[in-house]
């Protein structure tokens, strides 16, 4: 069961970190243009993020179950990403770690 | 034909998607409500409110129920018309082949057989031609269900959105076929369409223009369930392929099936025919014992979710035991074979080969035997975004067209506006007075059942006729009022459908959740009342846009007219 | 004397493109049908012929039969010939259904 939550989770931050790698959406996020150095980076995290979700799923359930539950997932993830983009961009933020946010002039 | 690749994809797209849409609309949204067609029971059928329970004892419960069972009046019907001469009374049929199905969603128990006619068929071909029986029961008391209580779950909603309930020659099948056949082409095409599709992954602009906002929407949905859409269109399709769509196999190839099955029963021992010779039955509790047990030495331990019994009373009489796929995808497999009258193991099913494992896979993906709540929900979900994708679809089409429909008095946009608000709202509407219908009908009313179907057909055409008349207003470019006046009434139907449940049977809320229990219904509830406040918050969003809409229309009529051609 | 034919803006000759469009629609669902038929009875029955088991052979190509049909279905909208698409879905699934029963002829002896 805890395995399906942390599996939630990571989808959740690597859909996230893939929005947050696209200018358009950094800059709904953060309201300032976005560096590009770290795009290739959060796109790295990203992918690593639903790959470790895939390795949850897999731990919670046999694996032809696991495989469903994780593409589901990152659908309910792409979804739930793009509403907070589009309503409340602003809570996106924390998914960034303080040093690396753009500073405010 | 087309300028361009792109353009023939577009038109592809925009065609079939529109006509083939209407149909897809019901395939995912009774496809939806599928997916807890079960629970959807327990709500409809008060009686049968109680825990899930394994399949019961054979030799106890089960035996006399199968020694009871009578030819069913519907089968009778339908098989008078295809012998020779009248058919023998029920009573005096004997019973040839039986089963029982389970899940572990299941409280009650579907049973069923075939009993031996001694007719000829009228047609040669038709051989083997037995009557059905069939009757769901109490498995802790072996006592039947009336049949004229309609699972409006698994006997309603879910033939709905693979048959339309359009029986005849099998039309609806057909339809939901080509529909099916559609999404996959759809889904092509869109892709090939959205140029942008990684850019706009992550796209939405709620505070635009309707045309946008709707496309907005109807490209994330599409996208971000991609994979579930393309699987459910084309598992759908593999699941009817030999049985409707391409049933090679019983006809031109027939002759080479048929040398396949003998052969088959040859090599397994599981003989085709009856030997003509009787044989007592053994106890099938010893062979359900020795099942689980042989499932426990392959780590596999499980329950019971198909068994039959072929050939009954015969000596080449044989029971198969299927072990229910409740913590894997595969429906059911692990089948274990018995001798009918020694209880002898004849068989057991091998490993599936990787064609059959891909088969089973994907059938048992569609079909959802496994237990795991999180990805039905999540299966719920996928198919509500197939809704919203089908209807910003519409939406899209009506709101890039109707300007100009408006200006050349062509009533397209009219058309397809009434036909999407009936086939969003209004099929939301049929769906939920037929709840509503199923807790007002008396108890005991006779064909109770066919009642609440006639409720759900009239609610929708209702709602039809409302989103026609209604429509007036597309002719004019502006918002179609009956979009919001149908989720209004779906608020207040579904508000309605959750106080009858509780004055008609005392499970309310506060009992299901918390006193004592009982999620199935809790569960039917709480999802009537989550549908009511997204209905009245997309009332109140509809209703601000039709002002907005409605102002700037005024504006429009009242401005003098633009001399638009210059020294004309 | 040839009287021009009114010309759309794509350059496709406008009066027919309904009765066209109408033909096309129709060509790609029945003849791309008929054309994978033909592949899915010539496939059972080869498979079978090789020794494979039947029912196998009925389930991979079943699996198969969509796709292909999805396939050709989008090529007889991207063709510019309706003429070759009329002779390959025909030609096509007439020549393997044939074949078909041929094979399963041949193999019930």
């Amino acid at each position: 069961m805890l395995w399906l939550v942390a599996a939630l989770v990571l989808s959740g931050a690597g859909m996230s970190w893939f929005a947050l790698a696209m200018p358009a959406h950094w800059q709904q996020v953060f309201a300032e243009p976005a560096a590009r150095s770290l795009r290739g980076a959060l796109r790295m995290l990203g992918a690593a993020a639903v790959l470790a979700s895939a390795g949850c799923c897999l731990q919670a359930d046999h694996a032809s179950i696991a495989v469903l539950v994780w593409i589901m997932l990152n659908t309910g993830a792409g979804v739930a990403v793009t509403l907070t983009l589009a309503h409340r961009p602003e809570l996106l933020r924390p998914l960034l770690p303080f040093k690396l946010r753009p500073r405010r002039a | 034909m087309f300028a361009n690749f792109r353009q023939a994809m577009t038109w592809l797209h925009t065609w079939f998607g529109l006509v083939l849409g209407f149909v897809l609309m019901a395939c995912f949204f009774f496809g939806s409500l599928s997916v807890f067609d079960r629970e959807i029971d327990r709500w409809s059928l008060p009686d049968t409110r109680f825990d899930a329970q394994p399949m019961p004892s054979f030799d106890t419960m089960l035996a006399p129920v199968f020694e009871r069972l009578q030819p069913h009046p519907v089968d009778m019907a339908a098989t008078a018309g295809r012998v020779v001469g009248d058919l023998p009374p029920p009573e005096t049929m004997s019973l040839e082949s039986l089963y029982a199905y389970t899940t572990h969603r299941d409280p009650v128990l579907l049973v069923g057989g075939e009993f031996g006619i001694p007719n000829k068929p009228l047609d040669p071909a038709d051989d083997h031609l037995h009557v059905h029986g069939w009757a769901t029961i109490d498995p802790r008391t072996g006592a039947k269900l009336p049949d004229d209580q309609l699972k409006i779950g698994s006997e309603f909603f879910y033939p709905m959105h693979y048959s339309l309930h359009l029986d005849w020659k099998n039309l609806g099948i057909w339809i939901v076929g080509l529909a099916a056949f559609t999404m996959l082409i759809a889904l092509v095409t869109g892709v090939v369409m959205h140029r942008k599709i990684f850019k706009e992954f992550f796209t939405f602009r709620p505070r635009k223009r309707t045309q946008r906002s709707a496309l907005d929407l109807h490209n994330l949905t599409g996208v971000v369930a991609l994979p579930f859409h393309f699987f459910f269109a084309f598992t759908g399709l593999v699941i009817f392929a030999g049985a409707y769509y391409f049933p090679v196999s019983h006809s031109l190839l027939e002759p080479l099936h048929e040398r396949h099955e003998i052969a088959e029963a040859e090599r397994t021992g599981l003989t085709h025919e009856r030997a003509g010779v009787e044989a007592p039955l053994a106890s099938v509790d010893a062979m359900v014992a020795e099942a689980k047990r042989r499932w426990a030495e392959r780590d596999m331990a499980g329950e019971v979710g198909f068994l039959t019994i072929d050939h009954l009373g015969d000596a080449n009489s044989y029971v198969s035991i299927f072990r229910a796929g409740t913590d894997r995808v595969a429906l059911v497999g692990e089948a274990i074979y018995f001798d009918a009258s020694t209880g002898e193991v004849i068989r057991e099913a091998p490993p599936r080969s990787s064609v059959g494992a891909i088969n089973a896979f994907l059938t048992g993906l569609h079909l959802q035997h496994f237990r795991h709540w999180l990805l039905r929900w999540l299966y719920v979900l996928g198919g509500l975004l197939g809704c919203v994708c089908i209807a910003t679809g519409f939406m899209f089409f009506v709101e890039k067209r109707k300007k100009k429909h408006a200006a050349t008095g062509n009533l397209g946009s009219r058309v397809v506006d009434a036909l999407a608000v009936t086939t969003v709202t209004g099929m939301v509407i049929a769906a939920v007075t037929m709840l509503v219908g199923n807790r007002l009908l008396p108890a005991e009313l006779p064909a109770r059942g066919a009642w609440e179907m006639r409720i759900f057909w009239c609610a929708w055409l209702v709602a039809m006729i409302h989103a026609a008349v209604r429509s007036g207003a597309v002719s004019q470019a502006r918002i179609n009022p009956a979009w919001r006046e149908q989720c209004w009434v779906i608020a207040g139907l579904a508000l309605a459908a959750v106080a009858l449940n509780w004055i008609t049977t005392g499970d309310h809320l506060i009992r299901t959740v918390f006193i004592d229990p009982y999620w199935p219904v809790a569960g039917v509830d709480l999802s009537l009342l989550a549908s009511a406040a997204i209905a009245v918050l997309a009332a109140r969003r509809l209703a601000l846009q039709e002002r907005v809409v409605g102002h700037a229309h005024e504006a429009r009529s009242h401005r003098p007219p633009r001399v638009s051609r210059v020294g004309g | 004397m040839r009287v021009p034919q009114p010309l759309s803006m794509n350059g496709a000759i406008a009066t027919n493109r309904p009765f066209a469009l109408a033909a096309r629609v129709v060509l790609a669902l029945v003849g791309g049908y008929a054309l994978t038929w033909g592949f899915v009875a010539l496939g059972i029955a080869g498979l079978t012929a090789l020794g494979n088991d039947f029912h196998e052979a009925e389930m991979a190509l079943l699996l198969l039969a969509f796709l292909v049909y999805l396939g050709l279905f989008l090529w007889a909208f991207v063709t510019s010939s309706l003429k070759l698409v009329v002779l390959v879905f025909g030609g096509g699934s007439v020549c393997m259904t044939a074949c078909a029963w041929a094979v399963q002829r041949a193999l019930l002896g």
